[in-house]
């Protein structure tokens, strides 16, 4: 399985002569065979997000150091929560959202990001958390059906409010996050207005278009709903839209205000392999690394010189490339992490009213 | 004194399973209802105090009480005739009702979904033959809801109804008639109240059964369809927070032990044992 080159003997005599604190920071990069014998379960959301995290982090990180990585999941909040309540994990590294990485931060659930083992400098520091790095951008989406309409095509949140231009039934999540946010873009608040979000304009707003809205709760699901022609309009993640596209789906997005979300790994708290853990994460911020994950299913690079291996044909289907970039922003994790259980409350008595 | 029947050690096994692999965690979450994030009655006094949680609540019953009686008409004719057919047609029937049974709540849901929704085989067929002029709204609404549920149920009233239906003795209605009752009024002095252990316990089966739905309102209903069981989930998992989880959980189970005593009390619980 690892292939012996002068480079790992080397660096793994080094490894054997050093104590590993003194190694120099770019031994640790270069496949010092240290962690021989140690095993690091990898956990994240499935399918072919999870395929492509292991050939680009795991592997790569396997080969280098001598560990085994283990591939778990799906994340379950639930059982996160289980796991590190319960002082031994099961889990070393994790996929997470960032509402989640909010909440596990202020709720005592992970270990604190060692940036001695992680080179943090190779982040966008916009994606550089205490208790989390991340490796995935994505952004909520303004999509839409390429053969719905005949007087051009939704460009903004607005006119996904507007049934007299753009009739047809829309979707939007069935959560408050993102949601209201939308409703207020498309009542005229900026985006740097948005925060903290006045909620009863924005359900005032949602009263517009809810007789025409159907809800989606998975990220398959609003696919689906795109794809069988239920909806003509709505809001999606970009990669949903990408992939239904690729399938051969009428569908397209608008980049304007896409509403920016990030994907973190973190360290369930009592990781019996820390340092280890620390050091795949390490692995994922290598820019080639993440220039795969993006070119395997079209999530974007935290590390923006990642950006420069892109596939021509992924690439405008990113929402990090410097255009993309200007025409959103990224969502308050830390509003909705105060916020979500008092709105989602408040969005379920919305929906039944 | 009768002494304890000797056979009571082979159920130990599967007392065992239950109270491991059951009575544990429902009894620890139930508990951390009051004991969650501190010990008090504050997660009942939210769901008290916070309207949204007893409309869900209601909402379920509601939704629970209109598909018990549906489901029952229903399987009432297939169970018939499973009991009184052939016996080619009895095996016909009963491999048709298992087949569904078999397959995965999730798959069918989705196959429902396929089947109603706007440019689905339903809405195609009602607008190629001129019924309606534009398709019908089915899905993500009450009416897929009630498809979904309806459709998954069925078998939960067909079996315990074909049971009590294949033991009445064909001679009972036609002593009814030798008797001069009318058809009618034989059916139903009858052979109704014969059938009435497998009514009954089939819609407690399926009452209970939708009171804890939560695939099928996720996926076919709307918003206006949300149950109480997708609002314990939330609370678990985008929210951990077990207190309100297990207050909701013993609200619901609350209800269910109410609605089962009504039934002892109007009907008799020993009426459904039988």
């Amino acid at each position: 399985m690892t292939k012996t080159t002068r480079r790992t003997v080397l660096a793994g005599a080094a490894a054997a002569t050093l104590p590993f604190g003194a190694l120099p920071f770019n031994a640790i990069g270069q496949g010092a065979h240290d962690l021989k014998g140690t095993t690091v379960v990898f956990a994240s959301w499935g399918g072919a997000y999870q395929e492509a995290e292991k050939a680009a982090y795991c592997e790569p990180f396997a080969k280098a150091t001598g560990a085994t990585v283990v591939q778990d999941g799906p994340m379950n909040v639930a059982k996160f929560r289980a796991m590190a309540g319960s002082g031994t994990p099961d889990w070393d590294v994790v996929d997470v959202t960032g509402g989640f990485l909010e909440v596990a931060a202020k709720d005592g659930l992970l270990e604190k990001i060692d940036p001695k083992l992680v080179h943090l400098d190779r982040i966008d520091p916009r994606f550089v958390h205490e208790y989390g790095v991340g490796c995935i951008v994505w952004s909520y989406n303004l999509g839409f059906s390429t053969t719905a309409f005949h007087n051009g095509t939704p460009k903004v949140w607005a006119d996904l409010f507007d049934l007299q231009k753009f009739p047809g039934k829309r979707t939007l999540l069935d959560q408050p996050v993102a949601s209201l946010e939308v409703a207020l873009l498309a009542d005229g608040v900026a985006p740097d207005k948005l925060y903290p979000l006045d909620a009863d304009r924005a359900f005032k707003k949602l009263d517009g278009i809810k007789k025409q809205t159907v809800f989606w709760s998975t990220n398959s699901q609003s696919q689906q709903l795109f794809v069988d022609r239920e909806v003509v309009a709505g809001i999606i993640l970009n990669g949903r839209v990408y992939d239904a596209a690729q399938k051969g789906a009428k569908i397209d997005l608008s980049w304007e205000q896409n509403i920016q979300a990030v994907d973190y790994l973190v360290v369930p708290k009592g990781s019996r392999n820390r340092d280890a853990a620390m050091r795949l994460i390490d692995t994922m911020t290598v820019a080639e690394n993440q220039t795969k994950v993006a070119n395997m299913i079209a999530y974007s690079p935290t590390n923006l010189a990642g950006l420069k291996g892109i596939d021509p044909k992924i690439e405008p289907w990113l929402c990090t490339t410097p255009e993309n970039l200007k025409k959103g922003f990224v969502m308050s994790q830390a509003y909705w992490r105060d916020n979500l259980a008092k709105l989602t409350e408040r969005w379920t008595a919305w929906k039944l009213a | 004194m009768k002494s304890i029947d000797s056979r009571i050690w082979l159920v130990l096994p599967a007392v065992l399973v239950l109270a491991v692999a059951f009575l544990g965690p429902v009894g620890w979450l139930l508990a951390r209802a009051f004991t969650f994030p501190e010990p008090g009655l504050q997660n009942f006094a939210a769901i008290w105090e916070r309207p949204v949680y007893l409309k869900v609540l209601g909402n379920t019953l509601l939704i629970s009480a209109v598909v018990t009686p549906i489901v029952v008409l229903l399987a009432f004719p297939v169970a018939h005739l499973m009991a009184h057919g052939s016996a080619r047609l009895r095996r016909w029937l009963i491999f048709l009702v298992l087949v569904p049974f078999w397959t995965s709540l999730l798959v069918r849901a989705f196959a429902t979904a396929i089947l109603l929704q706007r440019h689905g085989v339903v809405n195609s067929l009602l607008v190629a033959l001129g019924l309606v002029d534009e398709p019908l709204p089915l899905l993500y609404n009450f009416v897929g809801l009630l498809a979904g549920c309806v459709q998954v149920l069925l078998p939960f009233v067909i079996f315990p109804l074909y049971s009590s239906m294949v033991r009445i003795d064909p001679a009972f209605m036609k002593a009814a008639a030798t008797l001069g009752a009318s058809p009618v009024r034989a059916f139903v002095r009858v052979y109704l109240p014969l059938t009435l252990p497998g009514l009954m316990t089939g819609g407690i089966l399926v009452f209970i059964s939708t009171l804890g739905y939560y695939v099928i309102p996720a996926l076919l209903g709307g918003p206006r369809q949300q149950m109480i069981s997708q609002m314990i989930q939330d609370q678990i998992a985008t929210f951990g927070n077990w207190g309100m989880a297990g207050a909701l959980s013993l609200v619901l189970l609350a209800a269910t032990g109410g609605m089962l005593l009504l039934l002892q009390l109007t009907v008799g619980l020993k009426e459904v044992a039988r």
